[in-house]
């Protein structure tokens, strides 16, 4: 592989601040509102505990004015005062929460979209040769829980700055009072943060290995539904429960431990506030006696207390969630597999309220003269793929690669198109050097048919034109011989396919590959054994159709209808090109060749069919 | 639905009760020591600090206790909420997994994830802590409101009005999250079936230069993704909101009435910061509650879209009459089938097929693509039941066969074979601890993949290497996993369409070998691979075109068969009359 994982080692920390910064600057306005906004949701408890105390006091002034057989209404007058401040307060706490609350959802599923755009778009634009690390749905946790960790993690940020004020304005208040007990109730809370920090890195460990259950169990349920009539057919429901049971259980105990660690970090927590409640009560009983701590004092710091063992457990929990959102980065970027890190975050219009503009128009169009490909080397993990191939197609040529299975047909078609990475070679369009095969061999200059090839979950002509121009598609429908499967669908071309195209045929399936392959009007044809599913007298169609275009053709086959059509063979042998040449040259002097054709006799196809064949 | 999935649970489910319940007393105590302290501590100098010390004392441990009961419940209720909730993804899967096809053609695997996981997990917490967190917080307020009439009547029945009023208008406005909430989960499993099958599809969509136009697709899906989580999200936050509004209201009541009652002289300045006490007190179970009412709307919504799953019937349905031991006669009579029954307009892909096989024989079924074959073989395993007309096998109407007994018995090798990312011997053996590895080499080493086995580093347990199996070396896959079983009946669909004749040729034998004694049924493009075939039958337009005797069709020189052994081809010009 040219694309090596990313080195692992890469400080981590560094890049979590990097990359969110990147993202908080993606809607700086929104994100700043969010700041303004949860500050003030987040302090201001503390202004509603200094009103309630204030209440206390003046009512202890009236009652100390009660017993000195004085007039009560100056300091109930002052009570009502702070009762007042007291309702304002709250009221308007309210209206900020709602304004707050409707930002952050905008922001947070603004930054949602923006990071799965970034992932789906880097995958789907991207140059050179992108292959999954694990399975499809595997992948799809990534767009959903690790996309969910990463936006979330802003949440980190928005409410620290809240919590960070209430906290100062808190150990402010209570100073005022005593700074002794404050300061005596407050390093136990601090030590909190030191203790969440510890248990970072097994909290990391606990959380990844659970993700890793999670995703267990969502890709066996992704892959038994993809194969579901294989399961039906073999009757297997019964172990492919057993299995999801298994997996379940896996997850069950990972999810467990994640959260025993969760809850004793939270426990720490809580009794901290306990502690230091129980603290102030007993330093306070001396000074209670001595009338040094009044009710009022009791009220403030009871208030305020409960807060700001919240705020320091928010302290911890954010190290933590940090830790986390680091993990998500790792696993996004491992799904990116070479991309810069700030392609995840990169600044992009998401188009949440407007139709995106159309995509970037196709390259521009240069007629194909000759492909040359030199030395192109590509090997799979397991070892197989092809070695030092070269070979060239000139302008109109129909070219045919043949050999048996696993002789690396379909590896050196995908290799040459840049859709698996090569160890070695190079391939050159009219004698230029092509730099990244992946983006450079796409229509208008080349276009390719897979082995088994995936349609998606919309009408039959969407798939066939795949947002290209409709000009072509009469004539793609009709070359590819789908023109008699339209009957019998439903709707014609707005037939929907199904998930995958279920609802056609596997012919119908490779039939509809074809033609979105042709609709796209590209100079080379790339087919990778079409025959599976088509049948002799198709595919022999299809050949004498395109014979008409001035299409130039890469064809895999081991059909006589393609290679008797054949200007020249390349034949494979475990992966080396063996021999080339026209078919008559090579059945006369390769052994292995004899015995392919050969074997084809029955299924073969003569030469030259009566042009009224063709519809 | 709770008690089906809790009853098994139910000591664990009691563990959690108690823990609750007695964090909830603890709790409601800690109030009561502060309020004794702070009575105390007014006495003045007449204190004891004695006691003082021993009450602070007290609370520190009271406060640590209510903590281990708090992280101990949520322990339990998180083993309790697993394994409900694992139990239900498990009988889930498999009532989805005994759907018919029509029904699965209907959803994306990705939309299936979302259904069986996601749905399920949004049930969690409803499982586990749901009811003795809302037992809990009621008890709570119960004791909290108690606490107020005993100080002074009037206050009490201000505040257990302000309570009423306060969930009676949050149970209602809670409503109003639901729909919304059902919609998200909607479109969140559409973007996520989306995101699934473009990556998938993604060798497809780079190699087109598709990239741009499906990111653009994807940007409207997100798009009505991002619209319905935000509705849902406004809809939802109305119930906090709303509560935070009372509770403005009524802080700002009870302080009123303290600071009024104060001023009449009707109460001192310790029972007025007793009512304050207490009002937090109300607020902590009422807040309690309206979060748990939060989880019965996502809970509600999730549940709903788990009914109607289950609440999915599948029309195919198994008999009880058993189907006799050894190779068995295949018989159908008048069969026509429509993918589209409710659509007159869609023109049927069978009409009026009728043939017999005698048990042990084979049959070599030909026609062009589309003619209707693949579906014939559909019909006899019973991945859809035919529309009109009978299928018997052994003289038993497949319809009277337990399903499970059907498909164990007729054994059939698809077009497109389908792999699991796991080891060698559990995509064979289809997770089946039961099947021995000997037993899995042994197909491997029949239908000619023991070089390929000897090559892989861990033998059969080596995870099956994605993208380096050739169509074609899966395609001898599916062959072992035949192997493996003992059917009566083989369907064969174009078995050799991915094999290059070379290859094909290894197949020939354990082919044979597999068919020997037993009923099977060739989809072929290739004359020779019907060329052992005992009978023939001929496919076209959905109708028997033709059936017989090979040997006696092949005589018949005005048969198809013989037509098309005459051109040498089953396509060639001759046979274009007859096949198209």
């Amino acid at each position: 592989m040219t694309t090596s994982p990313p080195p692992p080692t890469a400080p981590v920390k560094e890049r979590t601040f990097a990359l969110s910064r990147e993202l908080f600057r993606y809607k700086p306005g929104l994100f700043a509102f969010n700041l303004l906004m949860w500050g003030l949701v987040h302090a201001s408890p503390a202004l509603l505990t200094l009103a309630v105390s204030g209440v206390f006091r003046h009512l202890e002034e009236a009652d100390a004015l009660k017993t000195g057989g004085q007039v009560l209404n100056p300091a109930i007058a002052a009570a009502w005062v702070s009762l007042a401040w007291f309702t304002f307060v709250r009221l308007s706490r309210f209206g900020i929460f709602y304004g707050a609350f409707r930002a952050w959802i905008e922001l947070w599923y603004t930054l949602d979209a923006l990071v799965r755009r970034n992932l789906l778009g880097y995958l789907l634009t991207a140059r050179r040769s992108r292959r999954l690390p694990d399975t499809p749905a595997e992948a799809v946790s990534r767009f959903r829980d690790d996309v969910d960790d990463v936006a979330g993690y802003t949440e980190v940020w928005v409410d620290g700055a809240g919590f960070v004020a209430y906290s100062v304005i808190a150990v402010t208040l209570m100073a005022r009072v005593d700074p002794l007990i404050t300061g005596l109730v407050c390093a136990p809370l601090l030590l909190m943060i030191a203790f969440v920090q510890r248990l970072s890195p097994t909290i990391r460990t606990y959380r990844r290995r659970m993700r890793e259950a999670t995703a267990r169990v969502t890709d066996f349920i992704g892959e038994t539904f993809g194969a579901v009539s294989a399961v039906k057919l073999a009757a297997q429901e019964d172990r492919m429960v057993t299995h999801l049971r298994s997996l379940g259980e896996t997850r069950r105990h990972a999810a467990l431990r994640d959260v025993l660690l969760t809850e004793l970090i939270r426990g720490v927590n809580t009794n901290m506030v306990n502690l230091a409640v129980g603290l102030v009560l007993l330093l306070g009983a001396n000074k209670v006696r001595g009338r040094a701590l009044n009710v009022d004092d009791f009220v403030l710091f009871i208030g305020l207390l409960p807060r700001l063992t919240a705020s320091m457990g928010f302290f911890g929990d954010a190290i933590a969630r940090h830790r986390r959102t680091g993990v998500s980065y790792d696993r996004m970027t491992r799904l990116l597999q070479d991309a810069p890190d700030t392609s995840i975050v990169a600044h992009h219009d998401v188009y949440l309220s407007a139709d995106p503009p159309a995509p970037t128009p196709a390259p521009p169009h240069i007629p194909l003269q000759e492909l040359r490909v030199q030395n192109l080397s590509a090997t799979h993990p397991g070892g197989l793929g092809v070695h030092d191939i070269s070979f060239t197609v000139a302008r109109g040529e129909f070219i045919v690669i043949t050999g048996r299975i696993g002789s690396g047909k379909s590896t050196l078609l995908r290799a040459l198109l840049g859709l698996i990475p090569t160890q070695s070679g190079q391939t050159y369009w009219n004698g230029q050097p092509i730099d990244d095969p992946a983006t450079f061999l796409v229509p208008p200059r080349s276009a390719y048919a897979a082995q088994i090839p995936n349609l998606f979950s919309d009408t039959l002509q969407e798939n066939i034109t795949s947002g290209g121009p409709a000009t072509h598609l009469s004539r793609a429908v009709k070359l590819a011989v789908l023109e008699p499967d339209l009957d019998t669908l439903g709707s014609g071309l707005s037939t929907p396919v199904g998930a995958r195209g279920v609802k056609l045929s596997g012919g119908q399936i490779q039939r509809a590959a074809v033609a979105r392959m042709l609709a796209r009007d590209a100079d080379l044809l790339v087919f990778d054994d079409v025959s599976s599913a088509l049948d002799a007298r198709t595919e022999a169609q299809l050949w004498q159709g395109l014979a008409g275009t001035d299409a130039t053709c890469l064809v895999v086959s081991h059909r006589r209808a393609a290679l008797a059509r054949a200007d020249r063979i390349l034949l494979l042998q475990n992966g080396t090109l063996t021999d080339h040449g026209t078919l008559p040259e090579l059945l006369g002097r390769n052994e292995e060749m004899r015995a392919l054709w050969h074997d084809d006799a029955a299924g073969g196809e003569e030469e030259g069919r009566p042009p009224s064949q063709l519809r | 639905m709770l008690a089906t999935y809790l009853g098994p649970l139910k000591w664990q489910v009691m563990a959690l009760a108690a823990l609750l319940l007695s964090g909830t007393a603890l709790n409601l105590s800690l109030p009561q020591l502060l309020r004794q302290f702070v009575d105390n501590a007014r006495l003045g100098g007449a204190a004891d600090p004695g006691l003082l010390t021993r009450l602070a004392g007290l609370y520190i441990a009271l406060a640590v206790g209510v903590q281990v009961m708090t992280a101990g419940a949520t322990y339990v209720g998180a083993r309790v909420g697993w394994t409900a909730t694992n139990r239900l993804r498990a009988d889930l899967m498999d009532h989805l997994l005994s759907l018919d096809m029509r029904e699965h053609k209907e959803r994306t695997p990705g939309e299936m994830i979302e259904r069986i996981d996601g749905d399920v997990t949004a049930l969690s917490n409803f499982f586990s802590q749901f009811a003795v967190r809302v037992f809990g917080a009621a008890l709570l307020l119960t004791g909290a409101l108690i606490m107020f009439f005993r100080e002074d009547w009037r206050v009490g029945l201000g505040v257990t009005a302000f309570t009423l009023v306060t969930l009676v208008t949050i149970n209602r406005v809670r409503k109003l999250g639901v729909e919304p909430t059902r919609l998200e989960r909607e479109s969140s499993a559409r973007l996520f079936g989306f995101i699934e099958e473009r990556l998938t599809g993604l060798e497809d969509i780079r190699s087109l230069g598709a990239g741009g136009h499906h990111l653009n697709r994807f940007l409207g899906v997100q798009r009505e993704y991002f619209t319905r989580s935000v509705n849902s999200w406004r809809g939802r936050s109305v119930v906090w909101q709303l509560s935070m509004l009372l509770f403005a209201v009524g802080y700002v009541a009870v302080l009123s009435a303290a600071v009024g009652l104060y001023a009449a002289g009707s109460i001192t300045l310790g029972t007025a910061f007793l009512m304050y006490q207490y009002m937090t007190l109300v607020e902590e179970p009422i807040d309690q509650l309206t979060q748990q009412l939060q989880d019965l709307q996502k809970a509600g919504a999730s549940i709903g879209r788990v009914s109607e799953l289950l609440a999915l019937r599948t029309t195919v349905t198994g008999g009880s009459a058993p189907l006799s031991a050894g190779p068995l006669a295949l018989d159908f009579r008048d069969v026509s089938f429509t993918y589209a029954p409710g659509d007159p307009q869609a023109r049927g892909v069978l009409s009026g097929v009728t043939f017999h096989l005698n048990a042990g024989q084979t049959l070599g079924l030909l026609g062009r693509t589309g003619s209707g074959k693949t579906t014939l073989t559909r019909l006899i395993s019973r991945l859809y039941d035919a529309t009109a007309g009978e299928i018997t096998l052994g003289g038993v109407n497949i319809t009277h066969v337990p399903l499970k007994e059907l498909r164990r018995r007729v054994a059939v090798v698809t077009q497109d074979v389908q792999l699991f990312q796991a080891s060698v011997r559990d995509n064979l053996s289809f997770f089946d601890p039961t099947v021995t590895d000997a037993q899995v080499e042994a197909a491997l080493h029949e239908v000619g993949l023991g070089a390929w086995l000897s090559r892989l580093e861990r033998g059969v347990h080596t995870p099956l290497p994605t993208g380096s199996l050739s169509a074609g070396q899966a395609q001898l896959l599916a062959f072992a996993r035949v192997m493996l079983r003992d059917p009566s009946v083989i369907i064969l669909d174009e078995p050799s369409s991915r094999l290059d004749p070379a290859t094909e040729a290894l197949l020939t034998a354990a082919m044979t070998r597999l068919l020997a004694g037993r009923t099977a049924i060739i989809i072929a493009h290739r004359l020779d691979t019907v060329a052992r075939a005992d009978r023939i039958l001929v496919l076209g337009g959905g109708e028997v075109l033709e059936d017989g005797p090979r040997a006696d069709l092949a005589r018949d020189p005005h048969s198809h068969y013989a037509a098309l052994l005459r051109a040498g081809t089953l396509d060639g010009t001759a046979a274009q009359g007859v096949l198209a």
